[in-house]
């Protein structure tokens, strides 16, 4: 899982000559003390950022799958009850949004077996006629 | 006769060859003045409010109090700023902002300009990792080499200013972590998502919009 992981996240990589980090070394040079306490202080504030980004997400990411639990619960009762039903969901995750449909059709499934009774009929007139 | 009907199909055929060539050029991207000002007025309340005091500071208190009430009006485009607000806010604010102030002003600029791909994917959610990696790879790479446009560097010459460099690198190493936080968090949605197809048993469609910093992936997602 770990390798797979692994392979997601793309690793540094030479595509590029100048790196973002490269840029920030070789600017910091140039700037004065002032300005580099303040270049140091913006990435450790963006570094915070993204933490609490990332608290946010998990939020939603802990909230959407008790709604999608939800979703197969219902889906599960009305597929007990009823035999045609249709539902549409939208969930914010923390990596996007999820959109889900589940639909239960009685009308296709007759249209699925009239389709293989005619078929298998014209097949058996088929032979007859040839025998 | 004969010469006019000719003649009209020729220039029927010529403004015909024009209007498909006009149409095929990729526009070149000439931002107006009052479209960057919406941009930098996006800012949120903190910068914005160290931004409005910058220019009291600089500027003067009736002028400030003009801008900040005139500033909703700019924002929605109500009002156009004249050239000289415009030079105030871009071109002389720019050398005596804070390092903070100036990464967040390019945040909403590379956040306005920089062109945002969509992609779609179809995956299964036993081979996702194998099938996105790859695109996700593609997106991460053209996002952390893409350029605001040359006209708006071309416009706002403090871009090209070694703090404002540094300011961008900044911004796209936060958005490469971004996206490595996001893909982490994706193996936990995988697995909500495998479990809800599964108890759904062939009549669950689940498609997932996938948002990385530097663009997004519609993945359409099947079980096996």
């Amino acid at each position: 899982m770990e390798d797979n992981h692994d392979d997601l996240i793309p690793q540094k990589q030479s595509l590029f000559p100048v790196s973002a980090e490269d840029i920030v070394d070789n600017a910091l040079q140039n700037l004065d003390e002032k300005q580099a306490k303040e270049v140091t202080k913006k990435a450790a504030d963006e570094l915070v950022r993204i933490a609490v980004e990332k608290r946010k997400a998990e939020y939603r990411s802990d909230r959407a799958q008790d709604e999608m639990r939800n979703l197969i619960n219902n889906a599960n009762l009305l597929d007990e009850r009823v035999s045609d039903y249709k539902i549409n969901s939208t969930f914010e995750t923390a990596t996007g949004t999820t959109s889900v449909e589940i639909k239960k059709s009685r009308f296709n499934t007759i249209l699925l077996i009239s389709a293989i009774a005619i078929f298998v009929l014209l097949a058996l007139v088929l032979l007859l006629i040839r025998f | 006769m004969l010469a006019l009907i000719i003649l009209a199909i020729i220039v029927a055929l010529y403004f015909g060859y024009d209007y498909f060539r006009r149409a095929s050029t990729p526009k070149v991207l000439k931002p107006k003045n009052s479209e960057l000002m919406k941009v930098l007025l996006n800012l949120d309340e903190e910068p914005l409010d160290e931004l409005f005091a910058l220019y009291k500071q600089e500027f003067g208190t009736s002028a400030a109090r003009y801008a900040r009430e005139t500033h909703r009006k700019w924002r929605s485009g109500e009002v156009r700023p004249n050239k000289q607000t415009f030079r105030r806010f871009f071109m002389y604010l720019p050398k005596v902002m804070s390092f903070d102030l100036k990464c967040e002003v390019l945040r909403e600029l590379r956040e306005e300009y920089l062109h945002k791909e969509q992609y779609e994917l179809a995956v299964y959610t036993d081979n996702w990792k194998e099938t996105l990696s790859p695109l996700v790879k593609e997106v991460i790479a053209k996002g952390e080499s893409a350029q605001l446009p040359a006209a708006i560097q071309k416009k706002l010459i403090w871009l090209a200013d070694d703090d404002a460099e540094v300011a961008s690198a900044i911004l796209v190493r936060s958005q490469r972590m971004e996206a490595e936080q996001n893909l982490e968090m994706l193996e936990k949605e995988f697995a909500t998502i495998d479990q809800l197809l599964d108890n759904t048993n062939g009549k669950g469609k689940v498609t997932h919009l996938l948002k990385l910093p530097f663009g997004a992936i519609t993945l359409h997602i099947k079980r096996r």
